[in-house]
């Protein structure tokens, strides 16, 4: 008997169709790699460490963050697509698929084409700290005074497109307020910095900013999300204050993502795993105890936060550019 | 609670048995760590970190904080035997350590860096009870102006570190100036030099550039005629005490060492790379016959350790006065921390104080236990040099590319060892100095940000740095001792005329 | 007459890198001002400087006489090649083998002959390895070519 190329066709075809499904249902066949952008112990880190544990039981394979840090987290997505494999993923923050395309001259990715969004994992919001000695009590009396001296103000951030510079040059831009940057490496040095006097301000997470306020050597002037804290319910939101418009929020926020091309039944179960973990009540209340809110969602939902912040921090980074 | 109350209260909880048990395997570990090259505490903890995560948070700390002092001992061990520096901090005890074992004092060599260490890392933990409310003072009102100012002091004071050619020894400077260079310029966000690669982005990596200048070349240099060189014998305990003349020379640099250790310790941004680097510069400069460094002179070992050790210890005074990390691997101590639900900042002491005094002691305990574990192990260190090299360098090899690979999981970072590797064999042909050279790179950053940084917030004004008192004091202590330098060179140069 | 060639060349090299620097930082990036630098300021100066110096110390070496020190071709070739043979393959072919291989290239220009002893060292290696990075440290590395 004589088979028409076209039967064979066919057949190959349909092998490997049910082998697919197969293959999203055996899934997963071996230990599942998670990219972290960042170094062992950073805040990223350690917040992947909390969703991998539980993974590790609920996928019934070893679950391991394997840390490749560098250029602000854009290193670790690289790495994610190198392997590309249905076993690798990639725990990131924000900047790497939303603002790394404008700050890096050769990324060597494409957050709209190459990643698959699997889904948030949580936000942190800022606050606006300044020293003990600055005679403000809120932020409506800090914007008057920064009003009344025109470019005097300094704050300080981790360096140039860092979540606290853009926060900071948002806030600006709202409030029609202008502040000198003054780039730091480090959210230590930038804070030593404000205690010591030598500059004025600086958008922090806010778990960082709360044991200063404790000692009484900082002032936080208000959060940046749309919903007060649990960990400081009484620090002020933002929004709707001093001239800021009502849905001014910027939130920095780690995502858990795949390649693209990554099989939609497994990123499917990998988003119901993790919305499953996130409804953990001790998990929720450790990632809250180092300034995260957990957030379940869908991986639509994550999608539409890039393409969100994508545009929001793209419009501050155009006005910045337009300054210089 | 006054510093005695503190004290007794720290040694109820460092000695419970638990905790003394992960203080034993934190320095344990951090010696074996420090001795293999490459991989130093950063990488070490990173690693552990996760481990620590089933253990309560004291113990956590004390052992990790183990692992950190305790690989600045072992990282001396390498380098005084093979000129092979364990750590970057330990690059400076190359210069006078192995030219001790190729006088075959390894011995005292090694007897003297362990001495001084613990001196060092003893007097470190009384600077740090007694003085630890002043010196997170010092670090707060630190401005840009100052760091700037002292680092251009600091430059100036060890840009003759063992060097013979003037030209050649600040060319070698300005080479690690341009290095550090590389990666994103913190002030424009501009990526500098790096050829478009987001691999260099942040830099080039430390511990493959002192791993590639110092390791890669030795072993280069090392293979041929290797097998020709006599067995070293085995050493008694005798022949590894100082005689009365090594040890009469040790106190002084020891002390000062401590010093320069921790001051410079205490301060966010710099270390104990930084520290050991200066005290060996301030022992050349005070010496009587400074042409004895670099020739196996026993201040070179003893200065540097003390100064690396007390800096360690001095570290956690911003990490735990203030909750602010002074360097990445304090930033790892504090995640630590954080994991457990204990949220570092300044009112730490008084909210946890087993944490702050249990952990001060366990630093008296740890490096008692350091200097226990280690006298005994000289020999077994020194019976390294009886393995034919020819056994011993593809381990040395395999070891570094490693333990650069462990900083950030970069098989770049490799590649990037071998060309490094390759430019310092070159290095050592032509004698130029790589000390040198990481010298300018490990500065070169944190002159240039604050320098701009300074001028950033001032507006342009230069007068930033003869205004406030503490840069004006270092800008006129650089210009002091340049005029000084050149003035010996001048009258050096008249006497050889005459 | 042998010259001095270590620093003629030494300093030759390092003028024409410091030129090369600072005519790239002075044509890629901005100079800025004394009281506003920018981030070519530095680099551009410092290629200068190293320019500068590369010069002062090969001219003077073209006068003066020196001793050539053997180079080691064979070891660097073999030392450098195993290395960059070890960066190349630890990501596909695993911790193992890579050490394994880059033992095996390491000892090539050593002088006691045989190969005995280099697959011994060998395999000796890639235990002590496997034993130090992937079981005590736990380092995430894979360690077979099948294990990533």
């Amino acid at each position: 008997m004589t088979v028409s190329p076209f039967r064979s066709l066919m057949a190959v075809a349909l092998v490997a169709l049910s082998a697919g499904a197969a293959a999203a249902q055996d899934w997963p066949t071996g230990p599942v790699r998670v990219v972290v952008g960042f170094p062992a112990g950073s805040s990223p880190d350690t917040l992947a460490r909390l969703i991998t544990q539980p993974l590790t039981q609920r996928l019934g394979q070893p679950v391991i963050v394997d840390n490749k840090p560098g250029a602000g987290g854009a290193i670790g997505v690289q790495q994610m697509l190198v392997a590309g494999n249905d076993h690798t993923f990639g725990v990131t923050i924000n900047g790497p698929l939303t603002t790394s395309q404008r700050m890096v001259d050769d990324l060597g990715y494409d957050t709209a084409t190459d990643i698959a969004p699997v889904a948030l994992i949580a936000t942190s919001p800022l606050v606006l700290g300044v020293g003990a000695g600055m005679e403000v009590d809120d932020l409506a009396g800090f914007v008057e005074l920064a009003k009344s001296r025109p470019g005097d103000l300094t704050y300080g951030s981790v360096g140039q497109g860092s979540g606290a510079h853009l926060t900071a040059e948002l806030f600006s831009g709202a409030t029609g307020i202008e502040m000198l940057h003054i780039p730091f490496t480090s959210y230590a040095e930038v804070t030593t910095s404000i205690l010591g006097g030598e500059i004025d301000a600086g958008f922090m997470a806010h778990s960082a900013a709360l044991p200063h306020v404790e000692a009484g050597t900082m002032k936080v002037l208000g959060i940046t999300s749309a919903e007060p804290s649990a960990l400081a319910p009484d620090l002020p939101v933002m929004a709707g204050q001093a001239g800021l418009p009502a849905d001014f929020r910027a939130e920095l926020w780690n995502a858990f993502i795949a390649p693209a091309g990554t099989d939609p039944a497994i990123i499917e179960r990998l988003n119901t795993e993790i919305n499953a973990i996130l409804a953990d009540p001790a998990v929720t209340a450790q990632l809250l105890a180092m300034g995260w809110q957990a957030q379940p969602g869908t991986p639509a939902e994550l999608a539409d936060r890039i393409a969100a912040d994508t545009e929001l921090w793209g419009a501050v980074i155009d006005r910045i550019e337009a300054q210089e | 609670m006054s510093a005695a109350e503190g004290l007794i209260f720290g040694l109820g909880v460092a000695l419970q048995p638990t905790i003394m048990l992960y203080c034993l395997i934190g320095v344990v570990l951090g010696t074996l760590i420090g001795v293999l090259p490459g991989i130093g505490a950063m990488a070490a903890i990173s690693l552990l970190l996760p481990i620590t995560y089933y253990i309560p948070p004291e113990a956590a700390l004390v052992m990790l904080a183990g692992v950190y002092y305790g690989s600045q001992y072992g990282g001396a061990v390498a380098s005084i035997l093979l000129r092979l520096p364990g750590t970057p901090q330990s690059v400076v005890t190359a210069l006078d350590g192995y030219p001790m074992t190729q006088q075959g004092r390894a011995g005292v060599a090694l007897f003297a860096s362990m001495v001084s260490s613990f001196a060092g890392s003893i007097l470190g933990i009384v600077v740090l009870v007694l003085l630890a409310s002043w010196l997170s003072a010092v670090a707060t009102s630190f401005g840009a102006a100052d760091y700037a100012a002292m680092m251009v002091l600091g430059l100036v004071a060890a840009s003759t570190i063992g060097a013979a050619a003037p030209a050649k020894a600040l060319a070698m400077v300005v080479l690690g100036l341009i290095l550090g260079c590389v990666g994103t310029d913190v002030n424009s966000g501009v990526q500098r030099l790096n050829f478009g690669s987001t691999q260099l982005m942040d830099g080039i990596n430390l511990v493959a550039l002192a791993m590639g200048l110092f390791g890669v070349a030795e072993v280069i240099g090392g293979i041929r005629g290797a097998e020709r060189h006599g067995v070293p014998e085995r050493v008694s305990f005798a022949q590894m005490m100082p005689g009365r003349d090594d040890a009469r020379r040790m106190v002084g640099p020891t002390l000062r060492g401590t010093g320069v250790g921790s001051f410079f310790g205490a301060l966010p941004g710099t270390g104990s790379t930084i520290s050991s680097f200066l005290s060996y510069a301030l022992e050349r400069r005070i010496a009587r016959r400074p042409e004895r460094f670099g020739k196996g002179a026993i201040e070179g070992v003893a200065g540097p350790e003390a100064a690396n050790n007390a800096a360690a210890i001095t570290a956690f005074v911003p990490t735990l006065t203030l909750g602010i990390p002074g360097d990445p691997i304090m930033a790892l101590m504090l995640g630590a921390l954080v994991i457990h639900g204990v949220q570092p900042g300044p009112m730490m002491i008084e909210a946890r104080p087993e944490m702050f005094w249990g952990l001060v002691v366990s630093f008296g305990i740890g490096n008692l236990l350091l200097l226990i574990l280690n006298l005994p192990l000289i020999g077994i260190w020194v019976s390294i040099l009886r393995i034919p090299f020819r056994w011993l360098y593809p381990a040395i090899i395999v070891f570094v590319c490693l333990g650069v690979y462990s900083v950030r999981g970069s098989t770049f970072d490799i590649l990037a060892v071998a060309v490094i590797g390759a430019a310092g064999y070159a290095l050592i042909l032509a004698s130029f100095s790589p000390a040198l050279l990481l010298l300018g790179f490990v500065l070169g950053p944190l002159i240039e940000t604050n320098l701009r940084r300074a001028l950033l917030i001032s507006r342009g004004d230069p007068m930033v740095f003869l205004e406030r008192p503490i840069a004006a004091f270092f800008v006129c202590a650089s210009v002091a001792l340049l005029l000084l330098s050149a003035a010996q060179s001048f009258r050096r140069r008249g006497r050889r005329a005459a | 007459m042998q010259r001095d060639l270590h620093d003629l060349w030494g300093g030759a090299v390092l003028a024409l890198l410091g030129l090369a620097v600072a005519v790239h930082s002075a044509v890629s990036y901005d100079f800025g001002t004394l009281r506003q630098m920018g981030p070519g300021f530095f680099p551009t100066l410092l290629g200068a400087t190293l320019a500068v110096l590369g010069m002062i110390v090969a001219v003077p070496a073209w006068r003066r006489q020196g001793q050539a020190a053997p180079v080691a071709l064979p070891e660097a070739a073999a030392v450098l090649g195993s290395i960059v043979l070890f960066g190349l393959t630890l990501d596909w072919l695993g911790l193992v083998a890579a050490t394994a291989l880059t033992a095996m290239i390491a000892t090539l220009p050593s002088e006691r002959r045989g190969w005995r002893w280099r697959v011994v060292l060998a395999g000796a290696l890639a235990l002590l390895v496997w034993l130090v990075f992937s079981v005590g440290l736990q380092m995430t590395i894979p360690v077979w070519p099948w294990s990533r």
